[in-house]
């Protein structure tokens, strides 16, 4: 989900610029030993279609819905960094053009489904690839969007902790990590999970048919 | 060859963008992603910071235009924010190329 303005104390999402903003500079000096005429385009599109995935809201039963972030398959492609990267712009852009996300949360957004996400996916990729290269993409795509829910719904369950008034009443993000981890981990485990798994797989699958050059240039690198 | 990987990237970004209507099927909205009703009528109140942030001023608020239809107002939304991430990539390209 994307966190919306006055969900997070600033004791968090100040801590969240702190921490992303120093990752994404560095990500971006990364960005440019990388980059070349081949693979810029491939990125760019990459983020794009991240952007585009992320309005195909598929509803699920309970009465929510939710999306697939494309993440993983930046990350196998080219490396995690360039993936939380291309994340942190799709963020951005979504915060300050169509008021989806706050930008008070963006650094928070842009670490669960950018830098975690994009980890997560390499880490899985590679433990698994060897076994079966299908498998290996499937559950990249699973974890990295499960292992991102997972920080979103702690950081949101931690709010009710972290800032109340005298009373009691929360100032923030009003309900705890016992609502929050079945409600949001549970379903990206039975839905959004597997659907990030297919669209990683799909869209792997189908740039090594249709782009092979491409494709074996930006694996080579990787 | 070059023009050609470009335009066989541009394929899969198509069949995307035509699809991007279905996630309008959904009357919901993602788990958290309340209004602000919603605090009100669960807990009997709006906690106090949620209840002060809820101005922000964006282009294309929740991917709709006003007076127009939904489908159209999402496809522009979808032109906008492809457009904008090409942008990036493409200032990018050309602050990479000035400091080589």
């Amino acid at each position: 989900m994307h966190i919306p303005d006055g969900y997070l104390s600033p004791e968090t999402y100040i801590a969240g610029y702190a921490v992303a903003v120093p990752l994404l500079a560095y990500s971006v000096r990364k960005l440019k030993k990388e980059l070349n005429e081949n693979s810029l385009p491939l990125v760019a599109t990459l983020t794009a279609l991240s952007f585009l995935v992320m309005m195909i809201n598929v509803p699920i039963p309970g009465g929510t819905s939710g999306h697939a972030i494309g993440t993983a398959v930046i990350s196998i492609l080219f490396n995690p960094w360039i993936a939380f990267l291309s994340l942190s712009i799709v963020l951005l852009i979504q915060a300050l053009v169509f008021g989806d996300g706050g930008i008070t949360a963006w650094a928070i957004a842009s670490l669960g489904m950018g830098f975690l996400a994009a980890f997560t996916a390499s880490f899985i990729y590679k433990l698994f690839y060897r076994l079966n290269k299908n498998i290996a993409l499937f559950l990249a795509g699973w974890f990295s969007i499960v292992v991102a829910s997972l920080f979103v719904a702690v950081v949101l369950g931690i709010q009710p902790m972290i800032a109340h008034d005298e009373k009691g009443n929360p100032l923030f993000f009003p309900f705890d990590l016992k609502i929050t981890i079945p409600a949001i981990v549970g379903s990206h485990m039975l839905y959004f999970g597997v659907i990030e798994g297919i669209y990683t797989l799909t869209v792997f699958k189908f740039l090594e048919k249709i782009n092979s050059q491409v494709f074996s240039d930006v694996s080579k690198e990787a | 060859m070059f023009l050609k990987r470009h335009k066989k990237l541009f394929f899969i970004l198509g069949i995307f963008f035509f699809l991007i209507p279905v996630g309008l099927l959904s009357e919901y909205p993602a788990w958290g992603e309340w209004d602000v009703d919603f605090f009100k009528e669960s807990l009997g109140f709006i906690p106090e910071g949620i209840k002060k942030s809820t101005n922000s001023i964006n282009l294309i608020p929740d991917y709709s235009i006003n007076g127009l239809n939904d489908v159209i107002s999402y496809y522009i939304s979808a032109i906008v924010g492809v457009a904008l991430i090409f942008l990036f990539f493409w200032g990018l390209k050309v602050v990479l190329k000035n400091e080589r």
